[in-house]
This record gives C-alpha cells, structure tokens and sequence, in this order.
C-alpha cells in the first residue's frame, strides 16, 4: 500500500512523463513516401460523420466520396483499392492524428484555409466545396437574413471559422457547438437548432434525405472552397507525389476513374478536366 | 509552441470552463445522492415488487454507457415537448445513471448494519419511516463515505461526454482550443492536469469528511 506522499510522489512523476512524451523529438526523419512503399500500406485519418464525403453506411461499412478518393490514392500506390487503413477520429482529433505521424494522410470533408495551412499541409483542391446553411421547414427561415434573429439557434461544429461566419452572416442567432456533423444534424432534427451551416454537398445530402423537413438556403456563406487531401507539413515528396496524384484525378490521366466517382456519389459529372476541352 | 507560454496564453480560458465542470459535477453528484437514497427506501419498504423495479432500474443503468442516455434526453426530449437545456439533460442523465450505483453501494451498507437494530427500533415503537430516516440512513451514509468518494470520482471524469451536447466543460474546451491553435498536446496536458486537481480535491474532501465523522 503505498502512503499519501509517495502517492503524489508517483503522480507527480506520471505528470513529468506526461509533458516530456508531449514535446516532439527533432531528428532527421525519411519521407512518408519512403515509409508507406515500405509498409505496403496507406493509413488515412478521417470522420465517419460527414455524408456523403464519409460516413457509415446502412451496414456499418465507412464509405463516402473521400473515401472513395483514398481508395484511387491506394490504387495509385500499390494497385489495389484495399491497401488501406482507416482511422476514425472526430473534428479536432484530424490535426494530431497527421501531426503525431498516426495516419499518412488524411481526408473527410476538410477544407482548406490559409489558418489551417500553418499546421498542415494541404494538396491542390480534390473537389469544390462552400458552407451552405440547412434549415429546418418549421422554422420558416428563408435566407440568411431570416435567420439573423435572436429568436433562433444555430448548429455549428466547433472550429474557429464556423463562429467568425457566424459572427459575420448573423451575428444575433443563438450558437449551439458540436463535435461532429452528424449532432450538428440531430440538433436540427430533434428541433434543438433551427438551423446548421456545413460544407455544401453534406448539407444538399441531408435535405435529399429529409425533403419534408429540411432544406439548404440558397447561396453559399462567403466564398467557394476547396476540400484536399491533408498531410504533415514540410515532407516534399511525400506532398509532391500526392498533389500529382490530385493533379492527374482531376485534370489527367485519372480523370476517367475520378469521374465515376464523381457521379457515384452527386450523380452528375464533375467539373471539365479543362476548361479549353469539350466534354 | 512553448509550453509554459503557451499555458500563459490560453491557461485563462479554461476557467469558465473549469465552472461548468465543477458546477455539473457538484450539482449532479447531490442529485445522484438523493435519488440513490430514494431508489434505496423504495428497495426497502416498497416490498417484493419494489425491490423488482429497482434491481430492473439499476441494470437498466449499470449495463449502458452513461453518453447513451446523455445523447437520448437531449436530442429526443425536444422531440416530445421538452427541450430542456443541455445541462440540465446531461446533469439528469449524469444523475440518473450514477444513482444507481450509489444506492446499490448504500444497499451493501444496509446489510453491514446489525439486524437487532431494526429490532431494537421496533421495540421502542419507530415507525418504518423513522426507522429509515433515525437509524439506517445516518449509519449507511458514514458507511458509504470512501465508496460514494469513488463513485464522486468517476462521475466527475463523466462529465467529459457532455462535451457531446455543446456544453463547454473541460473536455470540450481543450477540443476548440486543439481546433483554433493546432496545439492538441499542450491542450489535452492542461486539461489533464486540471482534472488531476479537481479529482485530487475530491478525495482529500472525502477523506477529511470520513475521519470527521467515523467515531461519532
């Protein structure tokens, strides 16, 4: 039985241990690249809450456009769609998961932001995106302006960019924070939010889904976005290859394969492969 | 990023959240109290029957993780009329299932008590009530201390899943402050390190409480 004071005496060495494991060691390291050739196998980190980029389908099955998109990663590196591991995280956890070295890569309705570009490291856009606002019917929201009413609550999902449109597109909605898409989308469902703001495909597939109680606002909140595969930051070749990968899928070689995707999932074609070809 | 400064910079956040914390735990650790007491009266005077709803009660709770019910009462109470905020779902959802804990720990200090007690009451003439309320309830609580002080415990590191419903405890502060600043270690280890004290505190409180009041 150990007493009181050696109790805290070990606590204390737990809390040491603790904060030595949590600053990263330097070092030189080799390139992912290098790394998942060896291993034979790519590991990506994503959600399974964001239909139809990710999510688990009707039998348990993680499934989605992203993931789709990791499988043709796959395919590119060894051949084989089934050269992957999946690992599930929620919003937050993405950062961590690429920065610890957990996963290779990672993808899940991800969109890029300068902000966010500091600690990862972002590929050219594999799909566009925006954040559109789904509303319940209701609520008898009809625009943005509608809802900039204190009378109303808001579904947000808990990163900085979603509270500064908030606090820009209406700034007098009451603000519900969530962890992941789908209790964003249960807070509208269960009439706890009148309203959530999400990437633009996710929010389209909800209402399809729901037609008799919810519907996506017209207009995007601020600009277009892109949505690309994200990895460490500073591992050139790593990057290089996976941009060239990106590059080809959408405007090359992998456009074929990338477009059967494409229609897969939002049942129409994707953008041209260049602007300057017929389709 | 530095660790202490990062600390000095964001270590001022967590106080609101710090609240929530221990405002739900406070909060949902009594109501748990006097609910496990109650479940513990019905068990003993409500007869077979009683005992029956209670034992269905406590392994309908003991045998499902506490963020089901969490999840439930928040997201299907507005469904039917109810849309209670969310710290009042996720402390009634902390209650319910930590309830049944405590009064299956007070049951194990009932039978610790020497039936001739019970005997020894009625003969003096105590009504059932008085009997509960005089006799068995004072003795079971001082019983109960150092296990009511472990369910305490774990009840607090359960109020991380309200994070789950939008409430900004601890746990849901460190995930905005991963999402606004990259710095997934730094906001976890504070949190951590919060949690440590508060639970620390709990124990010494509990230990404290248990030496006061054992010998009376």
């Amino acid at each position: 039985m150990l007493t009181l004071r050696s109790r805290h005496v070990v606590t204390a060495a737990f809390v040491a241990i603790l904060l030595v494991a949590g600053s990263p060691a330097g070092g030189q390291e080799k390139s992912r690249m290098d790394v998942v050739l060896d291993r034979g196998k790519l590991i990506v980190v994503t959600l399974t809450t964001v239909p139809p980029f990710a999510f688990n389908d009707d039998k348990g099955q993680l499934v989605g456009f992203d993931i789709d998109i990791a499988r043709l990663v796959a395919t590119a590196l060894f051949k084989d769609p089934n050269k992957v591991e999946f690992v599930s995280v929620s919003a937050e956890g993405r950062w961590p998961a690429i920065e610890s070295g957990r996963a290779d890569m990672g993808v899940g309705g991800t969109t890029t932001y300068p902000d966010r570009a500091i600690r990862v490291a972002f590929t050219r856009p594999f799909i566009d995106s925006g954040i559109s606002v789904l509303v319940s019917k209701k609520s008898g929201i009809k625009s943005v302006k509608d809802l900039d009413q204190d009378k109303y609550t808001i579904a947000n999902l808990n990163n900085p960019q979603m509270a500064d449109r908030a606090k820009r597109f209406f700034p007098k909605t009451k603000i519900l924070t969530f962890d992941t898409p789908s209790a964003q989308f249960l807070a509208v469902k269960s009439g706890r939010a009148n309203a959530l703001q999400i990437d633009t495909p996710s929010a389209e597939y909800w209402a399809a889904q729901n037609k008799d109680e919810m519907e996506v606002l017209s207009g995007l909140l601020g600009a277009s976005q892109n949505n690309g595969i994200f990895l460490k930051p500073g591992d050139f070749k790593w990057w290089l290859w996976l941009d060239t990968a990106v590059a080809e899928m959408r405007t090359g070689s992998w456009y074929p394969q990338y477009s059967e995707i494409y229609q897969k999932w939002f049942g129409k074609n994707p953008p041209p492969q260049k602007f300057y070809l017929q389709q | 990023m530095n660790f202490g400064r990062w600390v000095a910079i964001y270590g001022p956040t967590y106080l609101t959240a710090l609240g929530w914390t221990a405002v739900t735990a406070v909060g949902a650790a009594c109501g748990a109290l006097i609910w496990g007491c109650a479940l513990l009266l019905i068990r003993l005077s409500a007869g077979r029957w009683g005992a029956r709803g209670v034992d269905a009660y406590v392994q309908l709770f003991r045998n499902t993780p506490v963020l089901l019910p969490i999840y439930l009462i928040y997201f299907a109470f507005p469904m039917i009329g109810l849309p209670w905020p969310a710290v009042v779902c996720g402390g009634l959802a902390l209650i319910l299932q930590n309830a049944a804990y405590i009064s299956e720990i007070l049951r194990g200090s009932v039978n610790a008590i020497d039936r001739v007690q019970f005997d020894a009451a009625r003969s003096i003439g105590l009504a059932p009530w008085s009997t509960f309320r005089k006799v068995v309830l004072p003795q079971v609580l001082v019983y109960s201390i150092p296990a009511l002080g472990n369910q305490t415990v774990l009840l607090l590191k359960d109020t991380s899943l309200l994070s789950a419903i939008s409430i900004t405890e601890l746990t849901m502060q460190a995930k905005l402050l991963t999402e606004q600043t990259g710095a997934a270690y730094e906001a976890f280890i504070v949190v951590a390190l919060l949690y440590l004290l508060l639970v620390s505190g709990t124990e010494v409180l509990f230990r404290v409480t248990h030496r006061a009041v054992r010998w009376r």
